[in-house]
């Protein structure tokens, strides 16, 4: 991050935006005091601080809700408010008050949850919830929120754009970072825009469109979001029947060669257990697997890959990747036993594999012996999927393909679906981002609560007849 | 040449060098450190740390870790003295049924670790003391003597009249689990799987096979140098190897083998057995004895996972 200079006022939500790398994380550590900034100042209430500790941050009244939620997951939601709270620093715990006071936070933001449930019991969004509240009794003047609706549904967004509208009317100052520029419409008052480390520009929201966002975030102009895509043949290659197992019921659907099939549905509403079953990571209990036209019975995911099924996971960190290995390792680990001459590894042929992958796919990384972890969201995505496509498969299985990867790397990744599609491969893909999913797609099939709701074709595609299937409506 | 390149050679090479600075050390602190016959003591005595030490670092590098070692070592040394010493088997046979039930005892811990997903760490310590009750229930507490050169050859022949035969094996074995880890398929899927076990079972990876069959390779080893130590010294009761998990750990963790999996390297692992086997030798000819020993292996742990902690900041 170089000389970048922003001002924040009391009681307005800031957007700050930019590509993955353009040093938004590193602003918010700064004001977080995690790291310390080599020169410039921050003034906070007019006075001036080289930089700050942590516990100064706190003190100050910055509190900052990280995109991985940090918190206590065996302690009770109670807990977890008041953890740190310097006046609640007793010999003795007092719970019954605590208990009192986190449930009237909650009602604060709506939240009905049992003060005394543990966290690792519940959702994503009500635990960023219980992060706000703790916010609110640290009398938090600053709010930072780090890609917030990344990983909650519709319905659970909704109910986050209220409780930053309460924040901000309470005289809380939000600072508001996302990778959806939609939803900065409805929330959000002035919008800061970074770009490798430069700052661009500061505006207000009204005096915007999402096409000067992208423009001023990738440098240049994008016009089209999704590319088009040849139509699909008519050969079926999967055919599922009635498919129980891992928590979903009853699935039932045909993909064609050449066919990108989307998954709707609320967090938990089972796409990625279905997606599990049908790939041989989970157990399928009940119904009929056809690929083409013959039947198949996984038992692991060893068999789904040999029956020509390739994963790319919806996490890509823990289960993606080894985000600790070069990029080349990741590349082959999928195919390794082809790579080798009498169960010795060819390193030659395993170097070209990679090679050839990273042109394909363009990953910008200088060497090939890069460790995966020190490159982008967007490039780490795409070691992920050099993985599975090195297994050389017919079937692919896109869970959140673009989860936390800014627009200039998303539309490569939809540029390649899009060819694998051409070349005759079948993809399955799930997503959380409506739009992504609505402009992918040829066809898309809803979930709620393990069923299949609906299934729609291009032509009946809208929101809001997906929110509604999806929430069973 | 940047700091940063030179600071990545001296990580890699630090081992090396604390090895001859530990020489070094030693040479100039006693005269009878730098002879042949000493440097060929610390060698012969060190065999059966390196080929136990080679098991550890394959379990470590699944993702596991193995505390019952010893007293798999103890049982199998008993075992194999008893039936050669006390029923007259032939030794061949004995070492055989040997190494096979340590193979067993070892796929019995990662199987448990599978079964009862629960860490390998406290299900070892577990059937550590089942493995010490099998152990005292073949020995009878007794110690096993009387066995015959054929035997006795493994841990004190030499070939060519100089070579240790032990030595061989040693090489023979660490030649082997380095290629097998390094340049094989199987070895790949075996970093894999330790690296991160959900990454690698969506991968295709049969996970839990490849951690069982982790523990079955230890285990072998494991029974090797059993009948090594007991081939050198020439008895066996059951106390013989046990205490050998923490040299084992120690030499790994000093080498920079991952805790959690996934990270390692045999040849570093190798040198950190001799560094732990130099400084006992050498503390043992300067006069400090076994006790002092303990705390200098202690503080080498702590020492190597304060420089650890800190490189990986």
């Amino acid at each position: 991050m170089d000389n970048v200079s922003i001002s924040f006022e009391k009681g307005e939500v800031h957007a700050l935006i930019g590509e993955n790398g353009a040093g938004k994380s590193t602003f918010i550590k700064t004001l977080s005091g995690a790291i310390t900034p080599t020169s410039g100042t921050i003034v906070f209430e007019g006075k001036e601080y080289s930089h700050l500790e942590p516990r100064q941050a706190i003190d100050l009244g910055i509190a900052v809700v990280y995109q991985e939620l940090i918190q206590f997951e065996a302690m009770s939601v109670a807990d977890n408010i008041f953890m740190g709270v310097k006046d609640e620093e007793g010999f003795i715990l007092d719970d019954k008050t605590r208990v009192e006071k986190s449930r009237e936070l909650l009602k604060i933001f709506d939240c009905h949850v049992d003060p005394a449930t543990l966290i690792r019991d519940l959702s994503i969004a009500n635990r960023q919830i219980v992060e706000l509240a703790k916010a609110i009794v640290k009398k938090a003047k600053v709010v930072v929120m780090d890609e917030p609706t990344a990983a909650i549904t519709m319905a659970e967004q909704e109910k986050l754009y209220k409780v930053v509208k309460q924040l901000k009317e309470s005289g809380v100052t939000v600072i508001y970072i996302s990778h959806r520029l939609e939803e900065l419409f409805i929330i959000c008052d002035r919008v800061s825009v970074l770009r490798d480390g430069q700052y661009v520009t500061t505006c207000d929201i009204k005096d915007l469109t999402k096409q000067d966002m992208i423009k001023y975030m990738v440098g240049r102009e994008l016009t089209n979001a999704y590319p088009p895509k040849a139509p699909h043949s008519d050969e079926v290659i999967m055919e599922v029947d009635n498919v129980s197992g891992n928590g979903v019921h009853d699935i039932s659907f045909k993909l064609h060669k050449g066919e990108i099939l989307g998954f709707a549905g609320l967090v938990g509403a089972g796409r990625t257990e279905l997606m599990h079953v049908l790939y041989g990571a989970a157990k399928k209990e009940a119904g009929t697997i056809k690929i083409n036209g013959k039947e198949v019975n996984f038992r692991s995911t060893a068999d789904g890959m040999k029956a020509g099924i390739g994963l790319i996971p919806e996490d890509r960190k823990f289960q993606g990747c080894f985000i600790d290995k070069p990029i080349f390792w990741n590349n082959s680990i999928s195919c390794i036993d082809t790579l080798t001459k009498a169960g010795v590894v060819d390193t030659k042929a395993e170097m070209k594999l990679a090679q050839e992958y990273k042109e394909r796919l363009k990953t910008k990384t200088p060497t090939l012996t890069q460790l995966t972890s020190g490159l982008s969201g967007g490039n780490q995505q795409k070691v992920v999927i050099a993985k599975a496509l090195a297994a050389l498969p017919e079937i692919l299985i896109f869970d959140e393909p673009t989860r936390g990867i800014d627009i200039g790397a998303r539309y490569e990744i939809y540029l390649l679906m899009n060819e694998l599609a051409e070349q005759g491969k079948a993809i399955l893909m799930v997503s959380s981002d409506m739009e992504e999913l609505l402009g992918m797609s040829e066809r898309i099939i809803v979930l709620h609560e393990g069923h299949q709701s609906a299934e729609l074709q291009k032509q009946e595609f809208s929101q809001e007849k997906v929110l509604a299937c999806a929430s069973g409506v | 040449m940047n700091t940063k390149k030179i600071g990545k050679i001296i990580g890699d090479f630090a081992l090396p060098i604390m090895l001859v600075a530990l020489i070094v050390f030693f040479s100039l602190m006693s005269p009878a450190f730098l002879t042949p016959l000493n440097l060929k003591n610390i060698l012969v005595q060190n065999v059966h740390v390196a080929v136990c030490a080679c098991a550890v670092m394959i379990i470590m590098i699944s993702g596991g870790c193995d505390l019952s070692i010893g007293y798999q070592m103890s049982v199998a040394a008993v075992l194999v003295t008893k039936l050669i010493s006390v029923n007259g088997w032939p030794p061949y046979l004995a070492i055989i049924l040997g190494i096979a039930l340590c193979s067993l005892l070892g796929t019995f811990n990662g199987y448990m670790g599978i079964k009862l997903k629960s860490s390998t760490m406290i299900i070892t310590l577990g059937t550590m003391a089942i493995f010490q009750g099998i152990s005292y229930l073949i020995s009878g507490s007794k110690t096993f003597h009387n066995l015959p050169d054929s035997f006795m050859f493994l841990g004190q022949g030499t070939v060519f009249g100089f070579i240790p035969v032990s030595v061989l094996i040693m090489i023979v074995i660490v030649v082997l689990v380095g290629f097998v880890m390094g340049k094989t398929a199987i070895g790949r899927k075996v970093y894999a799987a330790g690296d991160n076990p959900e990454a690698a079972r969506l991968a295709g990876l049969n996970v839990s096979r490849i951690k069982i069959l982790s523990f079955t390779v230890a285990g072998v080893l494991v029974g090797i140098s059993a009948i090594l130590l007991a081939a050198r010294s020439g008895s066996a009761d059951s106390g013989t190897g046990v205490g050998i998990e923490f040299t084992g750990i120690t030499a790994c963790v000093l080498s920079g083998v991952a805790l959690k999996g996934g990270e390692g390297t045999l040849w570093k692992v190798i040198v950190a057995v001799f560094v732990l086997g130099v400084l006992a030798n050498g503390m043992q000819l300067i006069n400090l004895g076994t006790y002092p020993q303990f705390i200098a292996k202690g503080v080498i742990m702590l020492g190597s996972l304060y420089l650890t902690s800190r490189n990986a900041q």
